[in-house]
Parts: structure tokens; C-alpha cells; sequence
């Protein structure tokens, strides 16, 4: 085995989502070296797949893609893609090792232009994660139109080698001799910004979810309603059909014990709402009902949008979803519980949307050697003093960014990333003086 | 003039083609002379198409480049810094707004939007025909912030800035600090109480060389501009010598004849006009209510401390960056909103909580001992007639914290919760959960339907239309009524209106965008935190604070700043001193100047802002703003009137 390589940064930033972009921005602003490492092809995280962003309706590719790219130029931070922090060991203070390892891509971005020769040339098509499973891509693939960095990969898992991509490339720079690479990383802190895991709605079978094809998940629906989006219009899965009556299904694996996730994803409601205000936009005739428990519309400008959307049509009715059954043409039956009125009811929609909810994503805390990275009891990572030093873990010299700290929405997530890259500076300050 | 434009036309994913067809203005602008290129792209901003950019600048000698897209506000930055890296003068970039302008304000016309952006465009194109490359105005930065507010918020600040390696200048109005966590007991989450916590800062802010806290003080005159700000600071006396004698203290509080409403316990209780918020306070040392004092000189006898001929003192002190954490006000209920201060028990959540402070083993109020608590929700927040169309964001969490934490402290308490939706968002449910597992009740309306407190007889009662149990209309009798009373923006906006920082439609302090610059302000230099720019409980503050400290840090951290060279500018042969540009500017930054024996005005340069406020009145027409000039927007204004 080859000796690994040996690198020297100030903080070690693990996820390249807008919570450690911005961690790594404003330490890289004050002058020390930041390494960010991205376990995916691209930086922008779950936001840069967003469609628009409550309550401003700013499209978030508008305000994620230049915040990407001012990261990925910065003379201060190096990214590792594909990458991930295996071990992260504390030798003492301001002395971190951490062993990072990185799945080749097979591409080397440097020469790649991006003319998408590649995926026309590859024969293999396969799932688009990115566009959450609702059309295909080839294993030759750009990971997405607005990816940074805007470069293909070679998705080896389904790749059959057959060349025609190597073939194709103008510039040459697929390279199918590249191989995974060790690093061995020192660094004075560690930010964690490691984001979260939407909830799989296979969990609710009484769903329908993977079951009923018009059942969708609301990170689909962003994806048709995004920019970048697959059909150009809103379409059912089931037959192609523009859907005229649409429901949401608030709660999807939030507030519910049955599935182990007793608290608020804190962004469900709004992000459907959110939904629904562009759906009357680009479906004006249709209909959109939102079966909620409570509405939690409580950040700046939330309620007042949650009061425009029910101006502009959107209905909202205060029930919670026992089941759903399909009808042979593919329409689906809800059944709830219509508290205002203390009925059980049923009603038909062709077109549901299950609003699901943000869980952890906790498998950083397994890299930390010796003194293991505490958990919540919801499986995010514990916050040591969270009224004073909210993006303080357990561990000294190891802090938390955003989402990886329970749910919370993008800007609460900017100010727990200027929190946690404040915080790194005081320490790093520690070991000047 | 120049020859060799690029202008790039952004569709913004659909936001400006949709309405705009992009095409079509990239065909009439490519027919304008000086544009050498003109192109379309899906999102101009992306990185990919920035890099695209750079190298057709680079490559081909470009002499000026528009992008039409979205507001400047947005991305005006953005391709500056792509005009830059390309070796062009950021000058010598010109942002043409089309989607706030023309796709999103006529999405109902197509066409007219179409012809509208064009024209946008050409004038952009106009106006950068005629630019000149720019550099910056250097000024030193002083490594000092004066941090407003010496709550939760402006404590946290204040220590990781100083921290940093900042001077940091606390400034705190009241004579104690802490702001409102001082006034609450076991806080969520924590369990810690307000005061642990407010001690835990206050300490650690002490202990740091760098922090000089004044209290009793407010800032009353502010000039110059980021990174050299002079603050004038006014500092009341507390009355008090430092160091007093506890004994004799306590003995002047008690022989002091004054009795005035206590605002630390939200006019529950009095004290005295000598008095301390609360035993154990910082600064440690009362202080002399001198609005109240009668100056009978009754503590003076029993006290050596109290000094009556401490005066008013102004200190003037100089910073890079001012970070406001000036917190909020509890909303005051009005006159029989709810039967507030015309049914007699009837309290507000911040008197409901010291309340419960002061109830030991029996929770009395007005001597009755109350067993049904009814609170009401959402009063001044989430109004259908008021302004406050917000909601504030704490107060149901906060509310079921406090009813928890009041029927574990007393045997047989029943609690009422009148709510409006319970908003006890992320893990802040399980505190719902709680309380809904040790019995309370929860009855809620929807907004135009709120509850009614009332007097029956000599019981207080409080009615709803529930729609948790189908639209029953039910009626408790509370023996206390608590109104759950939201935040507002601080009552006393002096020193946002000194600082000139904008407000949002909920008036608290604005920042400059939701998600790219949470804490900045359109002021340069000016950042906020916690309460002062929305709702926030706790730990949202604490993030809030320590994000504005990093982003106030490092305005001034490189010791130097390089100002907007777009500011005015004086022709001194035109010039006759006439005073009307001082007059009109909002900054003080013109005076009048001797040259050559005619006095003429000048500009102070790290001052001026270029808001072009003085042009307009210059009676002889001897003021231009570079970087707007007279030429450059008289050919803007030919290119939006010319048809094509």
C-alpha cells in the first residue's frame, strides 16, 4: 500500500451544503485554510435542487449558485469531493487527524468542458437521483445543468465500460485508471455541517408511497417545480397527465411516534405552502389542499405568506391522513379525520404530495476516534451549551453547522453557519495565543 | 466611447423568459453599436456560465459588459467580481434589472415586457459606453465595534468579537444587564435559569480585557462611516459611589419613602426609587430612578455611597463597525383587549412569569389563589385587524414551558391553552407533548373567531368556538387569565433612526437579504442581532449574534477598507460656496473649503455616500456624481425613451 498523502489545513469543514459553504466562506474571509470535504459530485447541498425558497420566492439556484462559486474560487478553500472523513481523531487541542477518502471520478474536471458529448455517447441509462428518481441519466453524466463544478462523472457502479464515452470526449479527460485516494488531513478545528436525511415514506405503507404512482414526495414536486425541472411543466408519474387537484400530506414521518420521529421537521409547512403558492402559478386552474395539524408559519414573513397563500386559492384543511387508496384511473382516495367538523371523510385528489420531514443524518459521529461525537435523542448532533454556544459539541475544537443540529430552515441555517465558523475562530485564536 | 461590449442576457431558469423573450432582446441589443457579443444563458450567475464570461472578456479584449438579469440588489456584486477576475474594471460592468423590472412587474404582457427589457438593456448599454474604470478609496479601519445592547445578544457579541481581537464598546441603556433573559426563571432546553446565564456572560464579558461595558448609557451623535465611525455616548449617573457598604445599602433601599411600579417584574410588584432589578444583579450596585427621586435625602443619611452631584457625562469614542442587539418589547395588551386592565385578573405572559418567580408554595394573584389558568394566545401577534400580521415566533413554546413549569411548582393547577395552532416547532414539540401527557387542555380558534373573556358575576370567564371538538362553543372559569403576549420592536427606535438602519413591514430592523446577508444592514457597517431584527428565542439570538460579530469582525479585520469611489464630486471653478449641498446632505459630508482665496465647498470622501442628494439643489450645477454622470444618464434616459 502506498503511503498516504499528508495535508495541512486550519479547519476541516465536513459537507459542502449551504451551511458549510458559508462556514467556509467567512473562515476563509479571515484568512485561514479551509479544506471542504463533499461526500457528493457537487457543493449546494439539498438547496441548490430547490425550486424558489419561502418566503421570498427568490429562486434558490439564484442565491446558491453564486455562493457556490464564490466557495469553489476562494484562494483559501480546497474541495474534495466524492469524499468522505473516514476517522476523525483528536491528538490535542487544536490538533485534529482525520483520514479522508476519495471515490475516483473517473473525469478529470480540469480539462472537461462539459459539452455533454459523454452522456449522448453512453448507452446506459439509469435512475437521476437528482431529479429524484423521476426521469433517467446515462452513466456517463454532468450531476446536474447548474453543478459545481459543472463536470461529468462517471457513474462506475453502472458503468459497463464499453468506452463510447472515452471515445466521444473531445478533450480527453476521462480517465477510467483513476483510483480511490487516502489522504491523511491535520487540522486545528472541525466544522460539521453534515445536513440531514429526508424521510423515506416507505415507512408509511398506509401511503401508498412506491405503491401508487401519483403519490410523490415533496422534494419530487420541487424538483417539477424548479427551474431546472424534468418535464417543463408539472406532470402525474402515473400517466403524464397535468394533475387539476393536488394534496399535501403534512407530517410525512414528522411529529409521529409510530415511526420514531417524535419532533417538528420545522420546514414542512412551509415549503409546502410554499408549493402551493407555484403551483397556482404554473397550474392556475388547479386546485391544491393542504391536510395539516398546525401550521407553523412562525419565521420573519411566514405567517403573512401563509395568509397570501390562502388569498390566492389554496386550501387548507386541519386533518390528519389515515390512509390513501387508489382508483383504477390512478386517482387517489384520502382518508382523514376533518377535525373542524369531527367527521372521518374521504376525498378525492389526482395528484398527492407527501410533505416529508428532515431526520438526521448521523453517521459523521462514527468517524470520531476516542472521544465519540455526542448524539440527541433524535439522532442529531448535541448541542454541548445551546443558549450560549449553540455550535459547541462535546468535543473541543469540533463544532456544528445547520441542519446537522436538528431542522431548521435556510435562513436559520446561514446564522448557525456564521455561529459555528465564529466559534471556530475563537478557538483557533486559543491556540495563537 | 467604447467598442467592445459583451451584454448577457439571463433567463433565470424561466423567472425572465417566461414573460421576457430573451431571445429576441439578444437579437435587437447584438444590433446596437459597441456591442460586440451579446448572449443568452439559463442562469448568468452560475458558476459555469461566470467562467464563460471571464474568458470572452479576457479573450477577447471586452471593453465593457452588461448582464440583464435580476435586481442589482442580488448580483450587481456577482458579475462585478467576474468583470474583475477577467481583468476589467468592475467599473466598466453595468447591471440591467429586467426580471423585478419587466418579467415579474408585467407577467400579464408578454410582449410589453419583451419591449421593456430591450429597452433596459439598451440603456444599460448606453450607460457603459460612457463608464471609466474606477479604483476604490482606501481608508484605515479601526478594530473597535461599539455593540448596542447588553443582552443575551450584545453579551454573546461582545465576547466573540473581543475574542477576535476587537475593542469592543458595550452600550447598554438600562443600568443593569441582561435584558429580558434576566427576567425569566428555568429556561427550555437548558433548565438553566436567565440569571445563570446572564452571569455566565456577564462574567466571562468582564473577565476579557477588551470589553468596556457602560451602562445607563445611550448613543446620541453618530458620524463619519465604516470602519471610522465616531459615536457620541451619553452616560446617566447611577447615583451611586462604587464599592458601597451591602448593610448601609439595603438601609437606604429601605427608607427611600418613593414606591414606584417595578418594570423588572412588568409593574407586578413596586420598588423603591432607590432600588436593584433583582438580588444578585450586574453591575452589583443599585442605582438613583432620578425621575422618581424627590431628593428628600433620606438614603443619603443611612448611606455614604449615594452622590447625588455625580453628573452627566458624553464620552466620545471611535469604531469600524456598530453591531446593534437592541432586543424587543413585550407587546402591551390595549385597554379591555381580552379584559386587559378592566377585568382584574387578567396578566400578560411576562407577568404571568414573574408571577410564578414570587409564588412560593400557592400561586396567588390579588390574594386568590388560582387553580384554572386560561391563557390566550397570538394577543398582538398574527392580528386580523392590527398591523402585527407576524407571528412571534417564541411565545407558544414559551407559554407551555411556563404552564409546565407552573403546575409542577403547585398542586392542582389546570391549565387552559386558548391557542390559535400550536406553533412548537422542531424539538421544541416534544415540549407540547409534554404538557399535553400531564393533562392540559388545549382549545383552539381560527383568527376571526377569538376567544372572549368576560365577567359573569364576580367569576372571570373565558369563551371559545373550538374547533378541536367540532366547533363547540366552550366556557372555562379562569382564575387567572394570562395574555400571551408577543414581541414587538423596541417602543424607542432612537438609535435605528441615528444610524438611518431601515425597518421590514413588521418594523423590526431589516436586514439586507433573508438568506445571503442575514445580518447585514444597507448601512455599511452596521450589523444586527438577536430580537432587534425579528422574533427569535434563545438560541436563534445567540446564532444571530455570533453571525453578525463574525461579519462586524471582519468588516474591520484587514485594518483597511476600500470604499465605493462612486461619490460626488466638485467642480471648484463652478463652485460659488452657497451652502445648499450641506444643507441637503443626509451625511454631513460636505464642508466649505479656501482655494486660491474662494471658498468653495469639499467632499469628504470616506463620508460620501454618492446618494446624489446635493446635485439636484447646486445652483450653478458644479456637483457630479462619478460614476452617474450627467452624460451617462442623460444617455440612459434617450435609450429608454428611443423605440427601435
Amino acid at each position: 500500500m502506498s503511503e498516504k498523502k499528508i495535508l495541512e489545513y486550519d479547519v476541516l469543514v465536513v459537507g459542502g451544503g449551504i451551511s458549510g459553504g458559508e462556514a467556509a466562506l467567512n473562515l476563509a474571509n479571515l484568512d485561514y485554510k479551509v479544506l471542504v470535504v463533499e461526500k457528493d459530485l457537487s457543493l449546494g447541498g439539498k438547496m441548490i435542487a430547490l425550486s424558489k425558497v419561502f418566503p421570498t420566492l427568490d429562486c434558490a439556484a439564484c442565491i446558491t449558485t453564486p455562493k457556490v462559486s464564490e466557495i469553489s474560487r476562494h484562494p483559501n478553500i480546497t474541495i474534495m469531493f466524492s469524499a468522505e472523513a473516514k476517522k476523525i481523531d483528536k491528538l490535542g487541542e487544536h490538533n485534529f487527524e482525520a483520514h479522508v477518502h476519495q471515490k475516483p471520478r473517473y473525469v478529470n474536471i480540469d480539462d472537461c468542458t462539459a459539452c455533454q458529448l459523454c452522456e449522448k455517447a453512453c448507452p446506459v441509462s439509469v435512475i437521476d437521483e437528482y431529479q429524484q428518481g423521476l426521469i433517467g441519466r446515462k452513466a456517463a453524466f454532468i450531476p446536474f445543468s447548474i453543478a459545481s463544478p459543472r463536470a461529468a462523472a462517471i457513474d462506475i457502479t453502472n458503468c459497463t465500460l464499453c468506452g463510447a464515452c472515452e471515445r466521444a470526449c473531445p478533450t480527453g479527460c476521462i480517465d477510467f485508471t483513476q483510483t480511490d485516494l487516502d489522504y491523511v488531513v491535520k487540522a486545528k478545528a472541525v466544522v460539521v455541517a453534515t445536513g440531514f436525511k429526508l424521510f423515506d415514506p416507505l415507512k408509511i405503507p398506509r401511503y401508498g408511497y412506491g405503491k401508487y404512482k401519483n403519490v410523490i414526495t415533496s422534494m419530487q414536486m420541487e424538483r417539477q417545480l424548479a427551474p431546472t425541472r424534468p418535464f417543463n411543466t408539472i406532470l402525474r408519474p402515473g400517466d403524464g397527465k397535468m394533475p387539476d387537484n393536488i394534496a399535501y400530506v403534512l407530517c410525512t414521518g414528522s411529529r409521529d411516534k409510530s415511526v420514531g420521529n417524535p419532533i417538528c421537521s420545522q420546514v414542512c409547512c412551509m415549503y409546502s405552502i410554499k408549493q402551493g403558492q407555484l403551483l397556482m402559478g404554473s397550474l392556475p386552474m388547479a386546485d391544491v389542499t393542504i391536510y395539516y395539524l398546525h401550521i407553523r408559519a412562525f419565521g420573519k414573513g411566514f405567517n403573512e405568506f401563509y395568509e397570501q397563500s390562502k388569498e390566492m386559492g389554496v386550501e387548507f384543511i386541519k386533518g390528519k391522513i389515515g390512509n390513501i387508496k387508489e382508483k383504477e384511473n390512478g386517482n387517489l382516495i384520502l382518508r382523514y379525520e376533518d377535525i373542524e367538523e369531527g367527521k372521518v371523510k374521504e376525498a378525492e385528489h389526482d395528484m398527492v404530495v407527501l410533505s416529508v420531514g428532515v431526520m438526521s443524518n448521523s453517521e459523521i459521529s462514527d468517524s470520531f476516534q476516542g472521544e465519540s461525537l455526542v448524539l440527541d435523542d433524535y439522532g442529531f448532533i448535541h448541542q454541548n451549551d445551546i443558549l450560549a454556544s449553540p455550535s459547541e459539541t462535546n468535543i473541543d475544537g469540533v463544532f456544528v453547522a445547520g441542519t446537522a443540529t436538528g431542522p431548521m430552515d435556510i435562513p436559520d441555517s446561514i446564522l448557525s453557519a456564521g455561529a459555528a465558523s465564529a466559534e471556530t475562530t475563537s478557538y483557533l485564536r486559543r491556540a495563537v495565543l | 466611447m467604447k467598442k467592445k461590449i459583451g451584454v448577457y442576457v439571463c433567463h433565470c431558469g424561466g423567472n425572465i423568459s417566461d414573460y421576457v423573450d430573451v431571445e429576441k432582446v439578444r437579437e435587437e441589443i447584438e444590433k446596437d453599436e459597441g456591442v460586440f457579443l451579446a448572449k443568452t444563458t439559463m442562469f448568468a450567475c452560475a458558476d459555469s456560465n461566470q467562467k464563460d464570461m471571464v474568458t470572452d472578456i479576457a479573450e477577447k479584449q471586452l471593453d465593457g459588459a452588461v448582464v440583464a438579469s435580476c435586481s442589482p440588489k442580488l448580483h450587481l456584486l456577482t458579475f462585478s467580481a467576474v468583470a474583475e477576475r477577467a481583468g476589467l474594471n468592475k467599473y466598466n460592468y453595468i447591471h440591467a434589472n429586467i426580471r423585478e423590472q419587466a418579467s415579474w412587474a408585467h407577467s400579464d404582457d408578454k410582449v410589453g415586457a419583451t419591449e421593456k427589457a430591450i429597452q433596459i438593456v439598451k440603456a444599460a448599454v448606453a450607460k457603459v459606453k460612457r463608464s471609466n474604470a474606477l479604483e476604490p478609496i482606501r481608508v484605515e479601519a479601526t478594530n473597535a465595534v461599539a455593540v448596542v445592547g447588553a443582552g443575551v445578544a450584545g453579551l454573546r457579541s461582545a465576547i466573540e468579537l473581543a475574542e477576535s481581537g476587537s475593542q469592543v464598546y458595550l452600550i447598554e441603556r438600562e443600568f443593569f444587564v441582561g435584558g429580558r433573559v434576566a427576567q425569566w426563571d428555568d429556561l427550555f432546553v437548558s433548565n438553566e435559569t436567565g440569571k445563570e446565564l446572564i452571569t455566565r456572560l456577564y462574567d466571562k464579558a468582564m473577565n476579557h480585557k477588551n470589553i468596556t461595558l457602560f451602562t445607563g448609557a445611550e448613543i446620541v451623535e453618530n458620524s463619519g462611516s465604516v470602519g471610522n465611525i465616531s459615536l457620541k455616548v451619553k452616560v446617566s449617573p447611577r447615583h451611586m459611589k462604587l464599592n458601597c457598604d451591602e448593610g448601609n445599602l439595603e438601609k437606604a433601599i429601605e427608607v427611600c419613602p418613593v414606591e414606584v411600579p417595578d418594570k423588572f417584574n412588568f409593574n407586578i410588584t413596586t420598588r423603591k426609587a432607590i432600588y436593584h432589578n433583582f438580588p444578585g444583579e450586574y453591575p452589583q450596585l443599585p442605582v438613583i430612578d432620578m425621575e422618581h427621586c424627590t431628593r428628600c435625602g433620606e438614603c443619603e443619611k443611612v448611606c455614604k455611597n449615594v452622590d447625588f452631584s455625580q453628573q452627566e457625562e458624553f464620552l466620545n469614542i471611535k469604531v469600524g463597525s456598530v453591531l446593534l442587539a437592541t432586543g424587543y418589547d413585550p407587546y402591551e395588551p390595549k385597554n379591555d383587549e381580552f379584559g386587559y386592565k378592566t377585568i382584574d385578573n387578567v396578566v400578560t405572559l411576562p407577568q404571568f412569569k414573574r408571577l410564578v418567580h414570587y409564588c412560593d408554595d400557592k400561586l396567588v394573584y390579588k390574594g386568590k389563589e388560582v387553580k384554572n389558568i386560561a391563557y390566550i394566545y397570538c394577543v398582538g401577534s398574527r392580528q386580523v385587524d392590527g398591523e402585527n400580521k407576524y407571528c412571534s415566533r417564541y411565545c407558544c413554546t414559551a407559554t407551555i414551558h411556563a404552564a409546565i413549569t407552573a403546575k409542577k411548582k403547585y398542586k392542582e393547577i389546570y391549565n387552559f391553552h386558548f391557542n390559535r395552532g400550536i406553533r412548537t416547532y422542531g424539538k421544541q414539540e416534544v415540549l407540547y407533548d409534554e404538557s399535553s401527557r400531564m393533562g392540559d387542555i388545549y382549545l383552539q380558534s381560527f383568527e376571526d373567531h377569538p376567544p372572549v373573556v368576560s365577567k359573569v358575576g364576580d367569576k372571570t370567564m373565558v369563551t371559545i368556538k373550538d374547533i378541536l371538538t367540532a366547533d363547540k362553543t366552550l366556557e372555562v372559569e379562569a382564575d387567572l387569565v394570562v395574555l400571551v403576549t408577543g414581541m414587538v420592536p423596541r417602543q424607542d427606535n432612537s438609535i435605528g433612526s441615528l444610524l438611518k438602519v431601515p425597518k421590514g413591514r413588521d418594523n423590526f430592523f431589516n436586514e439586507i437579504h433573508m438568506k445571503l446577508r442575514p445580518v447585514e444592514t444597507v448601512i455599511d457597517g452596521v450589523t444586527i442581532a438577536g430580537a432587534s431584527q425579528g422574533p427569535k428565542n434563545i438560541m436563534e439570538s445567540m446564532n444571530s449574534s455570533l453571525a453578525a460579530a463574525t461579519k462586524s469582525f471582519s468588516l474591520i479585520a484587514a485594518g483597511e477598507l476600500a470604499l465605493s469611489p462612486t461619490i460626488a464630486k466638485i467642480d471648484a471653478d463652478n463652485c460659488e460656496w452657497c451652502g445648499k449641498c450641506d444643507d441637503a446632505c443626509p451625511f454631513s459630508a460636505l464642508t466649505k473649503t479656501d482655494v486660491n482665496g474662494k471658498q468653495v465647498a469639499v467632499v469628504n470622501e470616506a463620508v460620501c455616500k454618492g446618494c446624489g442628494m446635493c446635485m439636484p439643489v447646486c445652483p450653478s450645477n458644479a456637483i457630479e456624481l462619478i460614476g452617474y454622470t450627467d452624460d451617462q444618464i442623460e444617455s440612459m434616459i434617450d435609450a429608454l425613451v428611443s423605440t427601435h
